[in-house]
């Protein structure tokens, strides 16, 4: 990779200089300031909230209302961000391409995949008609999309989605990709695709610009790396040097958040089994998808389960739970266990309590229910670093991670024997993450509570849990 | 390979409407002020609103008609006010037999599900079948002229409102995770429908409510003033509208109080819950 | 909003819907068959061989004809075995044929209904367009509160407001009935503000969700103009909600049309309702509703293949 110091307008190039974002007098991003040439990469990496994206939206210039841009952009040599609207907008798709966030939602649910790609062809790049659809046709064979020009995009999954929107986005040819969160809630082998595609980018002589709260995306996508907290430019440098030993306190929690980092688990306590299936089969409608599962969990014992999405790891868990009888096999709990022995952990915090009363209320009820002192349920609180003021607010009031607590608190209060959670941590940032998944560990391991995790990252299953099952679709 | 499931399905809060302040403050006076006349009825101004003399007929307001006489010097105030009560305790009856049976019927049907589900959807489908004022007419028709026709006819049609509101949103919340969560920690189905499900459903059916009492009053004047709802000597604002149309020229403000007491009654009830409900 | 129906599930659901409309009628009209006053059989002799000629025989002879001597369950069958053979019989009061009748009167709704519908439209949409494009915006805030004001007034109050001040005090239109075509102006005005008073809201609401939606904003940032974004995705996205509104609005039509016809006068099977109610004429009664009903059920299955037509969802699915 090469750096040329001398920007010229024949090379591509993105060059930010204190750029700063502000609502009203509260500066929300910067000063922060970058370049980014031709062939190079540039990872801008944060917990959300940090205000990565304003970054993307300010050198747009589609910044929400309320919201006002300082410092200068120059795009391919040229100033911009003293441009108005209409020249601005000239930009999109000729001299900077964007990947969504949401790829699903970039695309218009009413129209087939092929003529989303082929109007950017025709319309962004100029071609005659017949040249634009040959060019989507090639658009889908090189990203392996034979097929899905027909298809609309809610018949697509998230990584086809996000290839078609790399296709429309491309099409004119632009030298510039930004991409904000372009991983966002894709699965591991969908992810490695879409890192694939952005990795090309740079090679083809464009300049790339990523905004990521991943650490594997950063490393996998090398360049240089900026690593912002709450607006602010915490830590900036070679993304190899700066992964391998960063000097910010926080750059090292982020790292140390990364779960590929965590350290492995201690082995199982050998407690008494608590449930037991044999045999099991999932199904949805008349599709088997999951068969001859077998799981014998240990009191005290952390189980992680894995897989593609749509494989039916949540419907699994669901029966485990008993809320759904078994297509096939059986599920016992162990002689003794009461009907509320086994409890769920949700993916959603938010959605897991009712949305119109306060917690206190809430937790107060289910006390009540199961005839348990106040008292014990503050000790789970205290416990989960949690103070019970915070109840007095309603579920949507405290932040994702202080409510997945909560929960725990929630299910503890009922002196379960199992926990199934549902990708309890997906939701949160992975500094939360880390912390809410040790917390969860601390604790039933204190109460020799079973746990069964469900994840799509392999390294929280590989580390975290004692035991990992990786689910298969059958044959 | 393809995963069908949809993630990004969520729903988006809708963008909010501009949002007019005194609009509800405004709807919340005035109805109690139509209220309180309703309650008072006629004595509020001392006049028989059957009383004829027809050697008065017509006559502008004074101190002993507040509004004028109507063709037959019939005293104006006390037939508007008189109407009033016939339309509001019409309105409020028709809200509270459509309204209650309504809302219980949709949780359960999203409770149970299965046949009592389907049993029940296929009966308002039934009633929907038809637009609802022609069903209200045609009812009306068996009897003509009665208060009960009228009544049984809007709570038939309004019932089917509450009751698809409440089925739509409880069978939503209660496939929350959050219902599931409650169940596992041994929530009791009442306790579940207070705390969850009420304060969801609570807003959108007072808003029904609002919007409803505004079609029972507009329903009754609508049958009036075709004569085929209640008739003549009946003091009701869509009969009072037919008798005075004739003299719109002689008298204009005969004809013209009527149809703003029915304006303002409407306004009012809508304006109480915002003004313009979303569709 | 719409969920993935094949055609022939929206033509069956319609064709339910229809003979739903006919059972509900025809039991309608058989009670108040039923319920008229006085005897029924001297009444129906007195139609058909008019005051002068008609005797206790007669009256005797149709009783045996007709078989009103039976059980009132035995004649609601045959009264809706009549139905099913469409057969609507004759007005009790004019003695010609209900279809006769009817289908000369079915050309004037449809003319009034079109009106309205064309009125409402031609309101709405460049209005909730305005006040979509800007949210929360001047134009926004004045339409709303026109809305609001413009839908508290029934749809007759707004005919008899309108008949005043047009016809009366200005002599722009005639006042009632029909002659031609400047007749149309004043109930289809009436109809369509009240139509437009809901639906420019409608329109103003898919016009901002389609503007603000995130496929609009990729659609600009992979380089369209913002002429091209609106042409090729914008419009197409914000007219399904818009049209499955309409349909919605379908029942405040028919129902418009009933009082809208009678405040003008409008020679259309409303007026033809609302008449032979007042006049008791209950075979004229049973088939203007039924008449009606089916324009609802007809105007339903309209708006759904259009829905259809436009959501490509429904069609793969």
């Amino acid at each position: 990779m090469t750096v040329s110091d001398t920007p010229s307008s024949d090379t591509p190039s993105i060059a930010v200089d204190a750029l700063s974002v502000f609502f009203g007098a509260t500066r929300l991003l910067g000063p922060v300031s970058f370049r980014v040439a031709a062939g190079e990469t540039l990872v801008i990496m944060g917990e959300t909230g940090a205000g990565k994206s304003l970054a993307a939206q300010a050198i747009l210039g589609i910044l929400p209302k309320g919201l006002r841009a300082e410092g200068s952009i120059t795009i391919n040599g040229r100033r911009v961000d003293t441009l108005g609207p209409a020249e601005r907008s000239a930009l999109w798709g000729r001299e900077i391409a964007t990947l969504p966030q949401e790829p699903w939602r970039a695309l218009d649910p009413l129209m087939r995949a092929g003529p989303q790609v082929i109007e950017a062809h025709r319309y962004v790049a100029g071609l005659p008609p017949e040249g634009a659809r040959k060019a989507c046709a090639r658009d889908f064979e090189t990203l392996g999309l034979q097929g899905a020009e027909r298809r609309l995009p809610a018949a697509l999954s998230g990584g086809m989605a996000q290839r078609v929107a790399f296709a429309a986005a491309t099409a004119g040819q632009a030298p510039i990709l930004l991409a904000d969160e372009p991983t966002k809630g894709l699965d591991a082998e969908r992810h490695a695709r879409v890192v694939g595609l952005l990795a090309q980018v740079p090679e083809d002589g464009g300049a790339l610009l990523v905004i990521t709260h991943e650490v594997a995306v950063a490393r996998a996508l090398g360049g240089d790396i900026i690593v912002l907290r709450d607006g602010r430019v915490i830590e900036e440098g070679q993304t190899r040097h700066v992964l391998a030993k960063p000097q910010a306190p926080y750059t090292r929690d982020l790292l140390a958040a990364d779960p590929e980092a965590w350290p492995k688990s201690e082995n199982p306590t050998d407690g008494a089994i608590v449930l037991t299936a044999k045999d099991l089969a999932v199904t949805r409608g008349e599709r088997v998808l999951i068969e001859g599962f077998d799981l014998s969990l240990r009191a005290g014992e952390r189980v992680a389960v894995t897989g593609p999405s749509g494989i039916g790891k949540t419907t699994l868990l669901d029966t485990l739970a008993g809320l759904i009888a078994p297509a096939q096999g059986s599920v016992q709990r162990a002689a003794g266990l009461g009907r509320h022995a086994v409890q769920k952990l949700y993916q959603d915090p938010p959605a897991a309590f009712p949305p119109h009363v306060s917690l206190e209320r809430s937790l107060r009820d289910i006390a009540r229910l199961h005839d348990v002192a106040w008292d014990r349920v503050t000790e789970y609180l205290t416990a989960l670093n949690l103070y019970p003021d915070m109840l007095k607010r309603r579920p949507d009031a405290v932040s994702g991670g202080e409510l997945q607590r909560i929960s725990v608190a929630r299910a503890l209060t009922v002196r379960p024997a199992v926990l199934l959670a549902d990708e309890p941590t997906s939701r949160l940032d992975p500094i939360t993450q880390r912390q809410t998944l040790e917390l969860l560990s601390e604790i039933t391991k204190d109460q020799g509570i079973a746990i069964v995790l469900v994840t799509h990252h392999a390294a929280i299953a590989e580390n975290w849990a004692h035991q990992s099952i990786t689910l298969r679709a059958p044959a | 390979m393809t995963d069908q499931t949809q993630t990004g399905a969520m729903p988006r809060p809708r963008r909010a409407w501009p949002r007019i302040r005194p609009a509800r403050g405004l709807g919340f006076t005035l109805l109690a002020l139509l209220a309180l006349c309703a309650v008072a009825g006629p004595d509020l101004v001392g006049q028989d609103p059957a009383k004829q003399s027809l050697l008065d007929a017509r006559q502008p307001p004074s101190a002993a008609n507040l509004l004028g006489t109507d063709h037959l010097g019939r005293d104006m105030a006390a037939r508007l006010l008189s109407g009033a009560q016939l339309s509001l305790s019409l309105a409020v009856l028709s809200v509270l037999t459509a309204g209650l049976p309504g809302t219980l019927l949709g949780i359960a049907a999203a409770w149970y599900g299965g046949w009592t589900d389907r049993l029940l959807t296929s009966f308002a489908d039934a009633v929907l079948a038809l637009p609802g004022l022609l069903l209200v007419l045609m009812l009306a028709a068996i009897s003509p002229g009665s208060w009960w026709a009228l009544y049984a006819g809007i709570s038939l049609t309004l019932w089917v409102e509450y009751f698809r509101y409440t089925r739509q949103r409880a069978r939503i919340v209660i496939a929350e995770p959050a219902v599931e969560a409650s169940r596992l920690l041994g929530l009791t189905p009442a306790l579940i429908i207070r705390r969850h499900l009420v304060p969801e459903i609570g807003p959108g059916l007072l808003t029904i409510a609002a919007f409803g009492a505004a079609t029972a009053v507009t329903a009754v004047a609508a049958l009036g003033f075709v004569s085929v709802g209640v008739r003549p000597p009946t003091a009701e604002w869509g009969v009072m509208m037919t008798e005075l149309l004739p003299y719109w020229r002689e008298a204009p403000f005969l004809i013209l109080q009527p149809v703003a007491c029915l304006v303002i009654t409407v306004l009012a009830l809508h304006l109480s819950v915002g003004g313009m409900r979303r569709p | 909003m719409t969920t993935a129906r094949p055609f022939l599930t929206i033509l069956a659901q319609r064709a339910l819907q229809a003979f739903i409309v006919a059972f509900i009628v025809g039991i309608v009209s058989f009670a108040m068959m039923q319920a008229l006053p006085g005897d029924a059989a001297y009444r129906i002799a007195a139609g058909r061989y008019g005051y002068d000629m008609m005797d206790a025989a007669a009256a005797e002879a149709v009783r045996v004809e007709l078989g009103l001597d039976r059980h009132w369950i035995v004649q609601l069958f045959d009264w809706l075995g009549a139905l099913a053979q469409f057969d609507l019989g004759r007005s009790l009061v004019y003695g010609s044929p209900v279809i006769d009748e009817i289908s000369v009167q079915l050309g004037y709704s449809l003319l009034l209904a079109a009106g309205a519908v064309i009125a409402s439209l031609l309101i709405a949409v460049p209005v909730g367009i305005a006040a979509g494009l800007k949210p929360g915006g001047l134009v926004d805030r004045v339409t709303l509160a026109i809305s609001i004001f413009v839908r508290a007034i029934p749809a007759f109050a707004l005919g008899v407001v309108l008949v005043l001040a047009f016809a009366v005090q200005l002599k722009l239109f005639p006042v009632a009935g029909f002659r031609g075509p400047e007749h149309l102006v004043l109930p289809s005005l009436t109809l369509g503000l009240g139509l437009a008073a809901v639906s420019n809201r409608v329109v103003r609401d898919a016009v901002a969700d389609a503007m603000a939606a995130e496929w609009q904003l990729f659609a600009r940032t992979k380089g369209l103009s913002a002429r091209l974004s609106v042409l090729r995705h914008v419009l197409r996205n914000a007219s399904l909600p818009v049209v499955t509104y309409v349909g919605v609005q379908m029942a405040y039509l028919i129902e418009g049309v009933v009082i809208v016809e009678t405040v003008f006068a409008w020679p259309g099977i409303g007026h033809a309702l609302v008449h032979a109610i007042f006049a008791r004429d209950v075979a004229m009664v049973q088939g203007t509703a039924l008449t009606l009903g089916l324009i609802y059920v007809a105007l339903n299955l309209v708006i759904d293949l259009a829905c259809r037509g436009i959501d490509p969802r429904t069609r793969s699915a």
